[in-house]
């Protein structure tokens, strides 16, 4: 069963957030604010532009580079206000995500091939904090990986964010915390077309 | 972090009750009565880590770390101040209220006149609480914030100087409800400097949920005096001001003994027989409790003499404690401004107001899809949120003797996202009034289109369309529907607003939104009606296992899009390729056999079809107002969230559409509904799901 992490702590005004970062906190303000432009926003294009930068640094995870589709995908599952972008806050929720997620990675990647094989996969991800059943990883591999059931590295990622995002919308809705949540078409259709 | 299920989640404990003031949300998620608990079970007074004891919550400028005004300043309590503090003396009053070093007279004017309403002074400042019982160094008020009542906590240590209170005080030296208020509004709004300047109405509205209006006395409404009679009836907060021309004016007094840029309060209206006509009189207080006007009608003057002894008797009072009388015309000479807090219903108990009847809304504008802009917009404006209102029975006492409905309709823009810089970034916002049309009557699955607009005059409309936090007008309308569209003056605005109606007699108000369904045409196809030469093409494309991966299909796809130069495209992605076989595939194989793929590739060529059709300017692709219709013609039924989803996920930056994710968008809709109606057997309209069988959903 997933065990999701502690809920971020609630959001402080703008104010006093600012003024109470650390300087850790202050520096990665600064490169957001240069990655995402005036609106203090990152769009699908800007994150895309972003994971490929990193990447293109790291030669020994393979991977033929972020799609647009998939970066609409992880913005989607993360925006809550339908503006199509991330804010700071959920862009460094993404970035730490994405840290930890890339150390699994390599460690995960047993035979040292730079990509993911269906038989490493439920390893990595229990590791990554999902343990989950065999038929959900069987989907996954079909969903997210290739031909061969290798993951590379940006479906790993975006794989894992949309999981992730998942897990944490149950969460939220299971308000009472019984193991369900009911939705209406409505609901139903925001949570799964914005994904 | 949770996405769309945030805003569901926040929707849903809106539809609880949560955020009204008998359940309100707690700020920063602190609760008052545990965090007291186990400060009490700890021996230990309460320090508040989300608003410390430091420079940052006093300022960031004339107050910041580096201001000389913060030199010498210490935070301390008031058991540490005076030998024995209290909360409340007897009762509140307006004498608590002694400004400090601080410009906020506005938030002291608002609530000074908060003092003349207990029950309203009641719920902002819970009067359970106090220096004696159960006393752990915490204090908590509630605020209304955006349409919700926050219950926000601080600790009792208090910016001091010279063992002195530096901001607001009150008269008696041991009482500090007001001083504790104050740095409860200021935690609320990020430091006590953010506090420095603003209007009195919004300290108005944040303490009352109330809606304000302003009335500017140079231009006044006509039936002014009426709306004044009738909102002291209703227990609204009044309040009055004569505008300053230079900074030197501030609280200057008049010959005839009025204080300019200075907060009064308005307490009564009469009209009196006076030499044979009626005079109509309005009672003015200056919170000062001394310095009164001098003029006609004024506790000393002649014109007493004139009235009948009864009206003498009732209104006359010559006591010097800052209240007098004075006539409404030279009001509208004397003032410059008048402005009336209308409370809900909830802020009123006992028969001795009248009530207003409340309803809101919250709701998004949204770039692409409902920010559509005023009416100079026609081609978008359409698309804003529209809600309708029902006025059926007329007020009981009109003011012109022309029967109407009155209604107040308030506009609030909320701008959580970019708090920072609040009052610059700012929409310009306003709303259109219209009659509705019968055929639409009592009807709620509904939007209006363009075409509407064009045929149809507005009925009525706010004054102005202006960047404030709130647009609010006062109509009086024959009874009938009424549909009204909120919308920032420029389209492809972003925003997050909040709509209030108030009326005289109960009216049905709600939104009105496009129902949510989905009548596709289900395309059947056997084996028989396909001809020979694509069984041929389909044989060399699906190679030896005689299926069509998701893979394949990519590339099929792919390889004949790039040849089309009338559609713009940026190829089709491996996932919209996986979600078209997820729809079809029957078999669960994954793979498309010769039938399914016959039938996706009808479904294709239908979708080019439409999308050609629909592309009006020959562009390539679909533009918002196009793709909105485009999935209408295809057999979908969307509202407002789904649209707004559409854009958000679909479009490019510059809110265009492309054919690969046009038909992402259709096929995704298309099985999306299928799986709801498949889990929704019995068509309760709601589907139950476990946590693997979500995220087995959710991640296909």
């Amino acid at each position: 069963q997933f065990l999701p992490t502690d809920p971020p702590p609630p959001r402080r005004p703008a104010v006093y957030a600012e003024q109470h970062e650390s300087d850790e906190e202050k520096q990665f303000r600064r490169v957001f604010q240069q990655l995402a432009g005036d609106d203090m926003e990152v769009s699908p294009n800007e994150l895309m532009n972003i994971l490929n930068r990193i990447i293109s640094k790291h030669g020994d995870l393979k991977t033929d580079g972020f799609s647009i589709e998939s970066c609409r995908s992880m913005v989607a599952v993360m925006d809550s206000d339908s503006t199509g972008k991330l804010g700071f806050h959920e862009f460094k929720h993404l970035w730490n995500n994405v840290k930890k997620w890339q150390g699994i990675y390599k460690s995960y990647d047993t035979d040292g091939s730079g990509v993911i094989g269906a038989d490493e996969l439920p390893n990595a991800f229990r590791a990554a904090g999902f343990p989950l059943n065999d038929q959900l990883f069987q989907m996954l591999i079909r969903r997210y990986s290739d031909e061969n059931g290798n993951m590379d590295f940006d479906n790993y990622i975006g794989c894992l964010v949309r999981l992730d995002a998942m897990c944490r919308a149950f969460k939220t809705l299971d308000k009472d915390s019984n193991g369900t949540i009911q939705v209406n078409i409505q609901e139903w259709l925001q949570l799964t077309m914005y994904s | 972090m949770s996405g769309m299920a945030a805003r569901l989640q926040h929707n849903r404990d809106r539809a609880h009750g949560i955020g009204t003031n008998s359940k309100a949300v707690k700020y920063l998620n602190q609760d008052y009565e545990s965090l007291r608990n186990s400060c009490l079970e700890r021996g230990r007074l309460f320090e508040d880590d989300c608003f410390g004891a430091e420079v940052s919550s006093l300022g960031f400028k004339e107050l910041g770390p580096s201001s000389y005004k913060v030199r010498g300043i210490s935070w301390m309590r008031p058991t540490e101040l005076v030998s024995n503090p209290k909360f409340i003396v007897e009762n509140a009053t307006r004498t608590d209220i002694c400004q400090g070093a601080l410009g906020d007279c506005w938030l002291l004017a608002a609530i000074a006149s908060l003092t003349l309403n207990k029950q309203v002074l009641c719920r902002v400042v819970p009067h359970d609480q106090s220096f004696e019982e159960n006393y752990a160094g915490i204090f908590h008020f509630e605020f209304w914030q955006f349409g919700e009542w926050v219950d926000v906590v601080v600790d009792d240590r208090l910016p001091t100087k010279d063992g002195e209170l530096l901001f607001v005080h009150s008269a008696e030296n041991t009482e500090f409800w007001s001083a504790l208020l104050e740095k409860a509004y200021a935690k609320v709004n990020g430091c006590y400097e953010a506090l420095s300047g603003g209007s009195t109405t919004e300290g108005f509205e944040d303490f009352t949920g109330g809606i304000a209006e302003r009335h500017e006395l140079n231009k006044a409404d006509p039936h002014l005096f009426k709306i004044i009679r009738k909102a002291l009836d209703r227990g609204s907060l009044l309040g009055c001001s004569i505008d300053i021309t230079n900074a030197a004016d501030s609280e200057a007094v008049t010959y005839r003994k009025l204080v300019k840029g200075h907060a009064y309060s308005v307490t009564g209206a009469e009209q009196v027989s006076f030499r044979g006509r009626m005079v109509q009189l309005i009672r003015i207080r200056n919170p000062w409790g001394q310095v009164e006007w001098n003029g006609a009608w004024s506790d000393k003057s002649s014109e007493w003499r004139y009235v009948s002894d009864d009206d003498r008797e009732r209104l006359h009072d010559r006591c010097e404690d800052g209240e007098f009388w004075m006539e409404f015309s030279e009001f509208l000479h004397q003032y410059s401004r008048l402005e009336i807090c209308n409370l809900t219903p909830d802020a009123l108990t006992g028969d001795d107001f009248k009530k207003w009847a409340e309803t809101e809304f919250e709701e998004t504008w949204r770039r692409g899809s409902t920010a559509g802009g005023c009416r100079n917009y026609p081609n978008t404006f359409w698309m804003n949120p529209q809600f309708v209102i029902k006025l059926d029975e007329v007020d009981d006492d009109p003011d012109d003797g022309q029967e109407g409905c009155t209604m107040i309709v308030g506009l609030m823009q909320k701008n959580r996202r970019r708090m920072r810089k609040m009052g610059e970034d700012m929409e310009t916002i306003g709303f259109a009034i219209y009659e509705l049309p019968e055929e639409f009557s009592g009807m709620k699955q509904v939007h209006l289109r363009r075409n509407f607009f064009l045929r149809n005059c507005s009925a009525a409309r706010s004054e102005t369309f202006i960047n404030l936090r709130e647009v609010c007008n006062h109509f009086c309308l024959p009874p009938g529907e009424y549909l009204i569209v909120p919308s920032t003056f420029e389209p492809q605005k972003n925003g997050d607003f909040y709509v209030r109606v108030f009326t005289e007699k109960p009216a049905d108000f709600h939104e009105i939104d496009d129902p949510v369904k989905c009548e596709v045409e289900e395309v059947h196809i056997d084996e028989d009606d396909i001809s020979d030469r694509f069984k041929k093409l389909f044989g060399q494309l699906a190679g030896h296992d005689v299926e069509i991966s998701a893979f394949e299909l990519q590339r099929i796809l792919n390889r004949v899009m790039v040849r089309r130069q009338d559609i713009k495209t940026s190829g089709f992605s491996l996932a919209t390729c996986r979600n078209m076989i997820n729809l079809l595939d029957k078999d669960g194989t994954g793979k498309l056999g010769l039938v399914e793929f016959k039938i996706l590739w009808t479904k294709i060529e239908k979708f080019l079809d439409l999308y050609k059709e629909r592309d009006g300017d020959q562009s390539g692709c679909m533009n918002s107002s196009e793709m909105r219709m485009a999935v209408e013609a295809a057999g979908f039924s969307l509202n407002n969230p789904l649209h707004q989803v559409i854009v958000a996920r679909y479009s490019e930056s510059d809110l265009s559409i492309d054919f690969d994710n046009f038909v992402c968008c259709l096929i995704r809709l298309e099985s999306l509904f299928k799986t709801f109606n498949t889990l929704d057997k019995d068509g309760t309209g709601e589907i139950k799901l476990r946590f693997l069988e979500w995220l087995e959903l959710s991640l296909m």
